[in-house]
């Protein structure tokens, strides 16, 4: 079984991204949207924490919200636009979004 | 068969509507016998120390929704390890049981086995 976790919060603000990675399973993904977008920021311990895992991490962000606040995305995050985060709200076999 | 559901809270308990909600739902779900259970992670395990007194902030008990969990036959309840101790709560000395304490990597297996999972 495997589970989308969407993130909408900035990761300065509260534990939900580093909550996230804590409890995270090996089949799962995250889907950061919104403010937490800016856990890519470049120099932050929120992106630390997601380079650290790249390898196996998977890792979608949605491109418009990234755009928006200006953050380059670095080449081991996949960028996904709505009908692709649609895709991958399908193809995972539940979604968890972290209100 | 009705699709079992997982509710993770994880808000304090007197800092907004977000822990009453989840207590909500988890009621209403045992109220027509869905399979779900309850996880309490992050400020979330706040709402399970004992002796809070919500009248000193004018406010309704949620304590008594909690006691209220078993009856409507809501008896599946983890708390996370990790936030008890980052919170230096004993996992002992809570107004919940049976509860489950649970470790990082049995959350990732304890939501695999529901079929939907809300995070509040």
């Amino acid at each position: 079984m495997s589970t989308l976790h969407v993130l909408s919060h900035s990761p300065f603000a509260d534990s939900r991204l580093s909550t996230c990675l804590r409890v995270l399973g090996g089949e799962d993904a995250i889907l950061l949207c919104g403010d937490a977008t800016y856990a890519l920021n470049a120099s932050t311990a929120a992106r630390q924490a997601l380079e650290a895992r790249a390898d196996g991490l998977k890792l979608f962000v949605l491109d418009e919200d990234a755009t928006a606040r200006s953050i380059e995305l670095p080449d081991w995050v996949k960028a996904v636009d709505y009908p692709g985060f649609v895709e991958l709200s399908v193809h995972y076999d539940k979604v968890n979004t972290w209100l | 068969m009705a699709k079992s559901l997982l509710i993770i809270s994880r808000q304090a308990p007197w800092s907004g509507p977000s822990a009453r909600e989840a207590l909500d739902i988890a009621l209403a779900g045992g109220a027509f016998d869905l399979p779900l259970g309850m996880l309490f992670l992050d400020d979330g395990v706040l709402q399970l120390l004992p002796s809070q007194n919500a009248r000193a902030l004018q406010q309704k008990d949620l304590t008594a929704n909690l006691q209220a969990l078993e009856m409507f036959g809501v008896e599946d309840l983890f708390a996370c390890s990790t936030s008890l101790a980052e919170r230096g709560m004993s996992p002992d000395a809570l107004n919940v049981e049976p509860l489950n304490v649970l470790q990082d990597e049995e959350i990732a297996a304890l939501i695999d086995r529901y079929d939907q999972v809300i995070t509040i």
